[in-house]
């Protein structure tokens, strides 16, 4: 329980650290959202008009008096008005937040999966044509930037072939309930999904590779084989599950990889995530939804990392035991 | 549509020419119509159809064979670039979208030289300062509320007092209106504050309407995020930032009903995505120009048809003229000479467009001095900087002045390839005459910022079509610290010229007064124009053909979709059928 307590201020204090630095930050690359947004490029409007503009948006106080009033916002549950969007920060974030989970969230636990068994494979079979074979290809994929593979894709499996669409999460006007909904919302992931799968894989491939060779290496796993334990349980009941440790590490890592990774895939196939939100927002210096969004990456983030770290007593019964032992 | 595209090809003028004179014809035709060639009255027509309750009608349509209909769809597919929230006009939008649900009293835009009435049924200078609206009595809002005289007033009230509309100058500046009486429900009179003669050619051509009852108790129109409710061809019945939107046609609008059912407007912002979309089909037509790399493709290609549109734009270096050596007129007049805007057509925009040596209001809007001419001349400008002692004196090929070289750095937007490469064009166009220049790259949001912190010797950018064919923008482009910044920053050639063009009470002399102050600007200009690009657009004619371009709009907008012969009248079209 101590460890438990003890994890989640730890997490508090991070996201305390990462809530000042993600305020202010932004600040510091020249520019100003009403400018950008609002004076084009005519000089439509007054100098005046435009301090009346960054009032409304409480743009005008000064920083520490911003940063006041942001946590004050914070703990009111209300995150500002996007400069941009002309909306509650909160509403334009909960409204890609899903898309994101959908994209990210199944990427994650797709390139994690795969990346795990074929990295374990590989290193069951280390030397073999089907070793180097998995290597060599996760490693020519692994050297293609993501929106090439994401072109590459749409060029083939939309324009050639026309199994999926080339575009977006949902068919405007199309089904939005039932089956049907599902059905089209799934047909439109196959494609970025794969993309920001195979973008990403590679580096999950390889450090399971590496622990799965590691532990096959361990004079404990010879003494297990020695005892005639057949070789698919020594794999996966033994090997396996030590070799996951670190592939679990990297997992809550790999999310915000996944976040910023996701950014030019959304991009390549019009996928309204938070990547491209954020990219957005980052070029029209939209300060409260940048704070808002930078918010929700830092608590994904936190909370998978504080997951991970709980889960190891499931995976490892030597945490178990040393957690025991402590409390 | 983004300021991305191109601009006109000189074939494009004759049929515009064609449509001003047409228009002249047919307005003469009116009962108290007046021309710009006019000798000035103090009472002045824009416009008056007979049968206020009929659509519009061109008064030059010579019979039912001037129109030709593209035939009917039921629904529309079309990529548009960019989220622009709910369509409330003061908070950020795009005119392409808010011109569907919205109308204005005349149409189609301050763009033409001659708007037609549309929700005004006729328009009527009664003396320098006072102008009457007679509005049309067969219009309802989107709710089914009527349009009347109290909307036309309170709407101008509205934007007069909004800190934030894009219209706000245009009511209390350039003109400034006092005060909008309502005679009856159907007639208004614009009382300004000095003398206004553009009021019906410019101002109520760009004034969308807004319903009285819907708006009355907003305390904050900037934070409206309800779906708008116009007079406009489209209701827009659905809006999300995650997918994009879809309008619904109006059946009950004046001008009859649209020509296409339904759009659907999926928001593609990467236009790579976009024209795949394009070509696998999923969209009709993309409503942006596409990029010069994959026009020959397209025009090949038996299912896409690319069309040049005149979009009224260009890239244009912008100069610090409140920072030496920019604030000396000479200088900026050899910056001026030394460019070769031709080389920049055909290195940047590969010749599909106009070398830009006509001055800075787009040369295809009647608002442009007809006589200006401004040719590459590396030759004046060399004599210029000798002229002010700007001399090479160590012969390392930069000219120093007391002792310092000349150098300047030009700004430029990182995401912008072809900004990018014609400012590096322009350093070596300033490198020979003798200055020494150097490209900054910076992300687009410090390049936003530019304008008010005037932290920058020159910057390349994209000057819109409200900036570039406006002529009441133009003026106000005077006073905002866009092209000069009167009164803070002297210039009384120029002051003295915005005040006569304040003074002017006629549109001959009001228009005179604009070709003199852009002359003034182009001798010694604070904004270079560099090209005046084309516009390909492009769409598949298999689902649906109507798409014709509109003089500053290009392809998509509301003028492709309304029944033609109302489009025509309104003189929306660049090309009107024949």
């Amino acid at each position: 329980m101590r460890a438990v307590m003890s994890r989640v201020a730890q997490s508090l204090l991070v996201v305390i650290v990462a809530t000042t630095l993600n305020f202010a930050l932004p600040h510091l690359a020249p520019g100003d959202p009403v400018e950008y947004l609002y004076q084009g490029s005519a000089g439509s409007l007054t100098a005046e008009q435009l301090d009346d503009l960054r009032a409304g948006y409480g743009l005008d106080a000064s920083l520490p008096e911003q940063y006041v009033a942001y946590w004050g916002g914070l703990f009111r549950g209300d995150l500002g008005v996007s400069v941009q969007h002309n909306r509650p920060v909160v509403d334009v974030l909960l409204e890609r937040l899903p898309w994101t989970l959908l994209l990210v969230g199944t990427s994650t636990v797709i390139a994690a999966i795969v990346g795990t068994l074929a990295g374990a494979f590989a290193a069951w079979r280390r030397g073999s044509r089907g070793d180097v074979g998995l290597v060599t290809g996760v490693l020519v994929v692994d050297a293609m930037p993501g929106f090439w593979i994401g072109m590459v894709l749409v060029a083939v499996f939309a324009v050639q072939l026309g199994w999926f669409p080339s575009f977006g999460a949902a068919a405007l006007g199309g089904p939005t309930a039932g089956w049907a909904a599902v059905a089209a919302v799934a047909h439109r992931l196959v494609l970025p999904m794969t993309t920001l799968v195979l973008a990403t894989v590679g580096g999950t491939f390889l450090l399971a590779r590496g622990a799965m060779s590691t532990t096959l290496g361990e004079t404990w796993l010879a003494m297990a084989r020695a005892k005639g334990v057949p070789p698919r349980r020594l794999a996966t009941h033994h090997a396996l599950r030590n070799a996951l440790l670190p592939v679990a590490t990297t997992l809550g890592l790999n999310v915000a990889v996944m976040l910023s990774g996701a950014v030019v895939i959304e991009t390549v196939f019009a996928y309204p995530g938070l990547g491209s939100l954020v990219y957005d927002a980052t070029i029209a210096r939209d300060y409260p939804l940048l704070r808002g969004a930078f918010l929700l990456v830092t608590l994904g983030v936190v909370a998978t990392n504080a997951l991970v770290e709980l889960a190891y007593p499931l995976l490892d019964p030597r945490v178990r035991r040393t957690g025991r032992g402590r409390s | 549509m983004r300021p991305t595209r191109r601009c006109p090809r000189a074939g494009r003028l004759v049929p515009m020419v064609l449509a001003v004179a047409t228009a002249l014809v047919a307005s003469g035709c009116s009962t108290s119509g007046q021309q710009p060639d006019d000798e000035p009255t103090a009472s002045t027509t824009v416009v008056a159809p007979a049968d206020s309750s009929a659509p519009p009608t061109s008064p030059s349509e010579p019979g039912p064979t001037t129109t030709t209909s593209p035939g009917t769809s039921e629904r529309l597919v079309v990529a548009f670039p960019s989220d622009e929230g709910p369509l409330n006009l003061f908070a950020q939008h795009e005119e392409a979208l808010t011109e569907l649900v919205y109308d204005k009293l005349l149409a189609p835009s301050p763009y033409v030289d001659q708007p037609q009435p549309w929700l005004a049924s006729s328009v009527e200078q009664l003396d320098p300062v006072t102008w009457e609206a007679r509005l049309r009595d067969d219009v309802t809002w989107h709710d089914g509320e009527p349009f009347t005289a109290a909307d036309v007033a309170f709407t101008v009230d509205l934007f007069k007092r909004s800190p934030s509309g894009r219209w706000t100058h245009h009511v209390t500046d350039t003109p400034r209106i006092d005060e909008v009486e309502v005679v009856d429900d159907t007639t208004v009179r614009f009382h300004c504050g000095y003398p206004c003669p553009f009021l019906g050619t410019v101002t109520l051509a760009d004034l969308p309407m807004l319903p009285e009852h819907v708006w009355s108790d907003v305390e904050d129109p900037q934070a409206v995020v309800d779906l708008p409710v116009g007079t406009g061809p489209y209701r827009l019945t659905s809006y999300d930032a995650t997918s994009g939107y879809v309008f619904e046609a109006n059946g009950d609008h004046f001008a009859g009903a649209p020509m296409v059912d339904e759009l659907v407007m999926p928001i593609i912002e990467d236009p790579a995505t976009a024209f795949t979309a394009l070509r696998t089909g999923e969209v009709d037509a993309v409503a942006r120009l596409v990029p010069p790399e994959l026009v020959e493709p397209f025009r090949a290609d038996p299912d896409i048809t690319v069309v040049d549109t005149s979009p009224l734009l260009f890239p244009e270096l912008r100069l610090n003229f409140g920072r030496p050596p920019f604030d000396q007129p000479e200088f900026r007049a050899a910056l001026s000479a030394a460019v070769d805007r031709q080389a920049l057509l055909d290195t940047v925009w590969l010749g599909q467009g106009r070398s830009a040596d006509q001055g800075y209001m787009h040369p295809d809007t009647p608002w442009a001095a007809p006589d200006l001419s401004t040719p590459t001349d590396p030759a004046a400008a060399e004599r210029l900087l000798d002229g002010l002692d700007m001399v090479d004196d160590d012969g390392d090929g930069v000219r120093e002045v007391d002792g310092a070289p000349v150098a300047f750095t030009i700004k430029v937007a990182a995401n912008e390839p072809t900004w990018i490469r014609a400012a590096e064009l322009l350093v070596e166009q300033f490198g020979a005459v003798g200055l020494e220049a150097s490209v900054e790259r910076l992300d687009p949001g410090a390049m936003g910022d530019l304008f008010s912190s005037r932290d920058f010797d020159s910057y390349v950018i994209g000057a819109p079509t409200h900036g570039v064919a406006d002529p009441t923008q133009f003026v106000m482009s005077q006073e905002s610290g866009y092209l000069w910044d009167l009164p803070e920053v002297p210039y009384p050639e120029m002051a003295d010229l915005v005040e006569q063009w304040r003074a002017s009470d006629t549109i001959e002399d009001r228009t005179d007064r604009l070709f003199e102050m852009e002359r003034l600007l182009e001798s010694a200009p604070t904004s270079i124009p560099l090209y005046y690009p084309n516009g390909p657009m492009a769409f598949r004619p298999g689902t649906w053909a109507g798409w014709v371009e509109s003089p500053g709009y290009g392809l998509f907008h509301k003028w492709s979709l309304v029944p033609r012969e109302a489009a025509v009248a309104a003189n929306a079209l660049v090309n009107p059928p024949e």
